[in-house]
């Protein structure tokens, strides 16, 4: 009971900071803008549509692109949400000095953290996939294209969302705020530099897969977008490419033509589950 | 003070000292809080060290000591803020870590931070929800504490424009709201202009008289003495002596005495009637003199008279805590 109150309390604090409100605002004027850039690029590309042999793939060319990026967009958005709207959620508690009359509260410490997660994965959960569909909603809207697996690319964002929660919400159990804000953001921008540097590598180098590999275990954010960027190209689009021998032409630091390994997906799971039950128990034995 | 030796034995500290005939009452009451043997270190710094004490139910308890005396830190072990090093703890005869003993527990802290963007009601709402409490009962409780602690009507205001003053009234409040058997009290008066002083003051009076433990952390001597039954002093982690407020306060009588001038007869005859006289430094006519016995004070007036010397002042004076202190200290080491 005291996780749900908490978690109501956590909700509604969110609401009550100019933080979320300045970035939700700031959302709405990207997407407005996104719509009418969209909007004009669209225009451009069918002026242009009767001079291709292909206008099919031409158009489809367009559409694939501008879905992923915009997915990728709202990857970057919903991460930097997580980290903004999650740094200090117990540090600056901790910091302010407001947790001394809830800590001594009839309820247990772990139910602080994992109230705290829990309402922060709600926000955060229906803000990534708020922003997923507006993206894709507003191309539709313009294109007619939707992708045909966009709910499993949209589980893999929402995983990635919660991975970062999990290490936003560990890392307010033993670091400063600000301390606890660099590593997340060190981490989530980083991760994809390991991808980039092993796919822009032409030979392929066993050290530089196993560095991958590391990083994916340490956050495993860039490999959930890959994961995700699978599910956005369509199955034909793979076939087409398979048939003309250009399907490693898929593979980019931003698209992948396989989905994320099984046992990757399990260690983002356990990823979610864990570091916040770590951060619990850290938070049970911390004195205020 | 308790028949045992000052010092503990086993560790060489101050032992916890229970004035005679409030542990023979006591005996049989229920304990409020027992320390046994708390000791918590942070890194390298002894907070509290080697502290054992119990207070009972009903009582008001002052734990007076000035800053850094480790006082805070005692509260917040009370209140499982703070895990102790060694020693245990017990809170209503459980230990604090269980959910029913900080059920029955309502705590303030020294310096009370609250979510600013919550207003009053809302806050008492969520608090009361913490504590298990729900519906017209709760409802009925918000208006209650609001009232006690003069802040009816303001309901609907936020935190953040609450004063300073206002932020202690309300964080009262929440510790109020559950009808705690033991109120935890961290210098409650410290944000607080001299009318609301009293108003607290008198809260916690009234408190005390509905049978609501209280254990009251202060620096202040007039917060404890106005409200506490039994007070602990202490000082760089140890406790340093345990006993009513006016056996620990008031042990010596001393007068200030101030006169036109000071003549070596009157020193000589006040000297006769032996009676402890000290020369105080900052002003040379003034004298401070010891008594025993109140209808000393009208012998010092006659023999005043009878030098020929006008009287100005003859007023009792108060030690400082300064000064209670430094008496307990040198008092303890004479009785090595």
């Amino acid at each position: 009971m005291g996780l749900l109150l908490i978690a109501r309390f956590t909700i509604q604090e969110a609401f009550h900071r100019w933080l979320l409100l300045a970035m939700l605002l700031l959302n709405l004027l990207l997407l407005a803008v996104f719509a009418l850039m969209l909007n004009a690029a669209y225009t451009g590309q069918l002026a242009r549509v009767g001079e291709q042999s292909n206008p099919q793939l031409y158009l489809l060319e367009f559409d694939l692109s501008i879905g992923i990026l915009s997915v990728w967009a709202a990857y970057l958005l919903s991460g930097a949400m997580t980290i903004v709207l999650t740094i200090g959620m117990t540090s600056m508690e901790i910091e302010a000095g407001t947790f001394a009359v809830i800590v001594s509260k009839p309820l247990r410490r772990a139910e602080i953290i994992f109230g705290k997660w829990l309402g922060y994965a709600l926000i955060l959960s229906i803000y990534t996939a708020m922003l997923f569909f507006t993206f894709l909603g507003l191309i539709y809207w313009r294109t007619g294209y939707f992708p045909e697996n966009a709910l499993p690319a949209l589980g893999m964002l929402e995983l990635s969302t919660l991975v970062l929660l999990a290490l936003t919400t560990l890392g307010s159990t033993l670091l400063p705020t600000l301390v606890n804000g660099a590593v997340a953001i060190m981490l989530f921008i980083g991760a994809p530099l390991a991808s980039f540097v092993q796919l822009i590598s032409t030979t392929p180098s066993v050290t530089a897969k196993n560095i991958t590999t590391l990083v994916n275990l340490v956050i495993p954010t860039d490999a959930l977008w890959h994961g995700a960027s699978y599910y956005l190209i369509p199955s034909f689009v793979f076939g087409i490419a398979q048939q003309r021998g250009l399907l490693n032409g898929l593979n980019t630091p931003f698209t992948s033509t396989q989905p994320i390994p099984p046992a990757l997906l399990a260690w983002a799971v356990l990823y979610c589950i864990f570091l916040p039950i770590i951060g619990a128990i850290r938070f049970q034995r911390r004195d205020l | 003070m308790s028949s045992n030796s000052a010092l503990d034995r086993r560790s060489g500290n101050p032992r916890p000292q229970h004035d005679e005939n409030s542990s023979m009452s006591s005996a049989s009451r229920l304990s409020a809080v027992e320390i046994q043997g708390l000791r918590k270190v942070y890194q390298q710094i002894v907070a509290v060290d080697d502290i054992s004490l119990v207070t009972y139910r009903g009582e008001a308890f002052g734990f007076l000591g000035p800053n850094g005396a480790g006082k805070s830190t005692v509260v917040k072990i009370l209140t499982g803020l703070v895990a102790p090093t060694k020693g245990t703890v017990r809170v209503l005869g459980q230990p604090i870590s269980t959910v029913e003993t900080r059920r029955r527990v309502g705590y303030l802290p020294e310096f009370p931070s609250f979510h600013r963007w919550l207003k009053a009601r809302d806050f008492l709402e969520f608090h009361g929800r913490l504590y298990g409490l729900r519906g017209a009962i709760l409802e009925k409780r918000i208006r209650e504490v609001l009232a006690m602690v003069g802040l009816a009507g303001r309901e609907q205001q936020k935190l953040g424009t609450f004063s300073k003053g206002m932020l202690q009234r309300i964080g009262l409040a929440q510790a109020l709201i559950n009808k705690p058997d033991l109120v935890i009290l961290d210098e409650l008066v410290s944000g607080l202009d001299p009318v609301g002083q009293r108003d607290m003051r008198e809260l916690l009076c009234e408190l005390k008289a509905e049978g609501t433990s209280i254990f009251l952390n202060s620096h202040l001597l007039a917060d404890v003495e106005a409200i506490c039954d039994r007070v602990a002093i202490i000082n760089q982690g140890r406790i340093l002596k345990v006993g009513a407020p006016a056996e620990l306060f008031d042990k010596k009588k001393v007068l200030e005495v101030r006169v036109d001038h000071i003549s070596e007869e009157l020193l000589q005859r006040l000297n006769a009637a032996e009676l402890a006289l000290e020369r105080a430094e900052d002003d040379p006519c003034r004298l401070l003199i010891e008594i025993q016995r109140d209808e000393q004070a009208a012998d010092i007036a006659d023999i005043v008279h009878g030098c020929g010397a006008r009287l100005y002042t003859l007023a009792p004076r108060r030690l400082s805590l300064e000064q209670i202190f430094f008496q307990t200290i040198d008092a303890l080491h004479q009785g090595n």
